[in-house]
């Protein structure tokens, strides 16, 4: 429902996106995972015709953004991170605003308003100026207003940004029930576990770059198993690195240096206390042995990038070891 | 075919949400009610200390000469109000769109730039209709008395539509171009100064030169052109050619328009059509760069939905 082929945006010499490949099936709810200033909102931009790519091509359903965007625009929803609202307007007036502007009828718009209102819990408030609403209703009529034309697609950017945790969870149960009523939704977050409960697939962007993609099942599988582990030690970290690299519990060495090394744990906590016996019995002076609260995200990508990693950490280990041999 | 094409687009301009959105909150405003009141006192009290002024409270001494000042000295005081009024309205419209984080949802929306930019125009625009349309009654005391007739007044009120919609375009203009609406209200206001005072000074300075200068033709020409492109001359120039030019402006600032009005022959034909150009042509130029702004790619969509046309 929405692709992209090798799509490019550059700002003078900083690649926003580079070659992006995305293939997001219908009535899929898709979750978009960068940090900020990945490129996430470049690309849902791109997608909601709002900018044109550098290279490249992308598809909502079978329109391309940029030689057909009226009919992207009639096909999306689109709800960007931060939007502000009309002063002076009813709650009722500003969703038959944005009705008629994709000219849905005007009875189409009474059912509508009435539905979606009462989908975002805002009915009583249809005769409030929405200037007036808090910041979590003011995005839950956002996304009611994404509605009004009953588009197959939704776009939302960080809708849950800036809301207090009631207010996000409230969001979370809307967005969840979108996916009950068949839309495709490309969401877009920096919280991977936030997107992990309402999501059937993740794509991770880093430096404007799709890193990693799976679906949601794959990703908490791979995630449960694992614990991130912080090791420090008075000296020698790169041999430590070495040795445990080769354990039969540690799934992967994500950093390492003289005296700190990061690693994933598949094991349990009695296994965690042999492997602590061992390091102490093979002669290395610990410091502290403590389990890390590594992001999700974070533990996602060395999960989905292993080759990568596993580049890092033997180029690391190479270097110290012709460091020895000088 | 042609008519019915048209018929939807009127159609669309009624039922234009974008429109009726803009005037109803334009109209929910209390500051409007407040604008509206204030300037019909201000014209009423103008115009009643003008007429008692000339007949020391004795209305019989009203002659319809005296009254065609009266509609002079209202006319300029509308001129001023645009003047001021418009881009202190039209210069936010956009930017403003912007700086609420609006304009990003409606550029999603099926409404193309071009009806976003020309909604915007005649919304701006629209207040400033109103005010013209509410002081027709103040006006119509003119009428009483003698000295001008409604097709006089229709002249002069189409000049000062001319000058409040190219004066709006510049406001959109900046407003489109600039992200920031202070900065866009300052080149607005700056624009406007240098089209009224500017161009005055600049005329006047040319008429100066061509008085010591070998060269009288060219330096004569120049300051014809800086004055034909000022509004407060233009407007005089069709006061005059109207038979408004009247003694009770000796020694003032309006007699020297008048008196340049004269000078340079500003009532011809020459005059008038570079006046129209640059106002009229000049105004849906700047529209257009306002629309191929708004939205990256609009004029490349056109281009290639015309080859394909032409393909076809």
């Amino acid at each position: 429902m929405i692709t992209t082929e090798n799509l490019c945006k550059r700002y003078g010499k900083t690649d926003a996106v580079r070659d992006l490949n995305l293939d997001v099936r219908a009535g899929t709810v898709f979750g978009f995972v960068g940090e900020n200033g990945a490129g996430k909102t470049t690309t849902l931009s791109i997608l909601a015709t709002l900018m044109l790519p550098t290279s490249g091509r992308a598809f909502v359903g079978a329109a391309e953004v940029t030689t057909d965007p009226a009919a992207v625009r009639r096909m999306i929803g689109y709800m960007p991170d931060v939007f502000g609202v009309y002063d002076d307007l009813s709650v009722r007036e500003y969703l038959a605003f944005y009705g008629t502007a994709y000219g849905v009828t005007a009875a189409l718009i009474e059912q509508r308003t009435k539905e979606l209102l009462n989908m975002v819990s805002l009915e009583e408030k249809a005769d409030d100026y929405v200037n007036a609403l808090s910041r979590g209703m003011q995005q839950r009529l956002g996304l009611a207003r994404c509605l009004m034309h009953d588009p197959p697609v939704l776009i939302l950017d960080e809708p849950a940004s800036g809301l207090d945790p009631r207010s996000r969870i409230e969001m979370r149960e809307i967005i969840k029930g979108l996916r009950q009523r068949g839309k495709t939704v490309l969401i877009s977050s920096h919280i991977l576990p936030e997107l992990a409960d309402m999501c059937d697939e993740i794509g991770v962007i880093k430096r404007g770059a799709l890193v990693a993609c799976a679906s949601v099942e794959v990703v908490t599988a791979r995630a449960n198993g694992h614990r991130q582990i912080c090791v420090e030690v008075l000296a020698g970290g790169l041999a430590m690195a070495d040795t445990l690299a080769r354990h039969h519990f540690v799934s992967e060495v994500l950093t390492c240096d003289e005296t700190r090394v990061d690693l994933l744990f598949a094991g349990t906590e009695r296994d965690q206390a042999e492997l602590i016996l061992d390091l102490a019995a093979a002669g290395y002076q610990l410091k502290t042995f403590r389990e890390v609260g590594g992001n999700l995200e974070d533990l996602f990508l060395h999960l989905t990038s292993e080759e990568q990693a596993a580049e890092q950490t033997a180029s690391a280990l190479a270097g110290s070891a012709a460091g020895q041999m000088a | 075919m042609l008519v019915d094409a048209i018929r939807h687009r009127l159609g669309w301009w009624m039922d234009n949400p974008l429109l009726r959105k803009e005037l109803r909150q334009r109209m929910r405003s209390g500051r409007t009610v407040l604008a509206l009141s204030l300037y019909l006192f201000i014209i009423g009290a103008v115009a009643f200390v003008f007429m008692y002024v000339n007949v020391q409270g004795q209305t019989l001494l009203l002659q319809p000469t005296r009254t065609a000042d009266l509609f002079t000295f209202l006319s300029y005081l509308q001129l001023a109000m645009i003047s001021f009024v418009t881009p202190g309205i039209a210069s936010g419209v956009i930017s403003g769109e912007r700086e609420r984080q609006t304009l990003t949802v409606l550029l999603t929306t099926p409404l193309s730039p071009a009806s976003i930019i020309f909604t915007k125009f005649v919304t701006s625009i629209s207040f400033l209709l109103l005010l013209i349309v509410m002081t027709l009654p103040l006006y119509s005391i003119v009428f009483l008395f003698g000295g001008v007739v409604p097709s006089q007044v229709l002249a002069v009120f189409g000049l000062q539509i001319v000058t409040l919609g190219a004066i709006a375009s510049v406001s959109i203009f900046w407003s489109t171009w600039l992200r920031r609406t202070g900065w866009s209200t300052v080149f607005s206001y700056a624009t406007v100064g240098a089209f009224f005072l500017g161009l005055a000074v600049a005329g006047y300075l040319s008429d100066n030169i061509a008085n010591h200068s070998p060269d009288q033709g060219v330096w004569g020409m120049v300051s014809g052109i800086c004055y034909s492109l000022n509004p407060i001359y233009m407007q005089a120039s069709l006061e005059a050619s109207l038979g408004f030019a009247s003694p009770v402006f000796h020694q003032s600032i309006v007699s020297s328009v008048f008196s340049v009005v004269q000078s340079h022959d500003l009532s011809s034909t020459e005059s008038w059509l570079s006046f129209l150009y640059l106002y009229l042509g000049g105004s849906a130029l700047l529209l257009v760069s306002c629309i191929w702004r708004l939205r990256p790619g609009t004029f490349t969509v056109l281009r290639k939905r015309l080859a394909r046309w032409i393909l076809r």
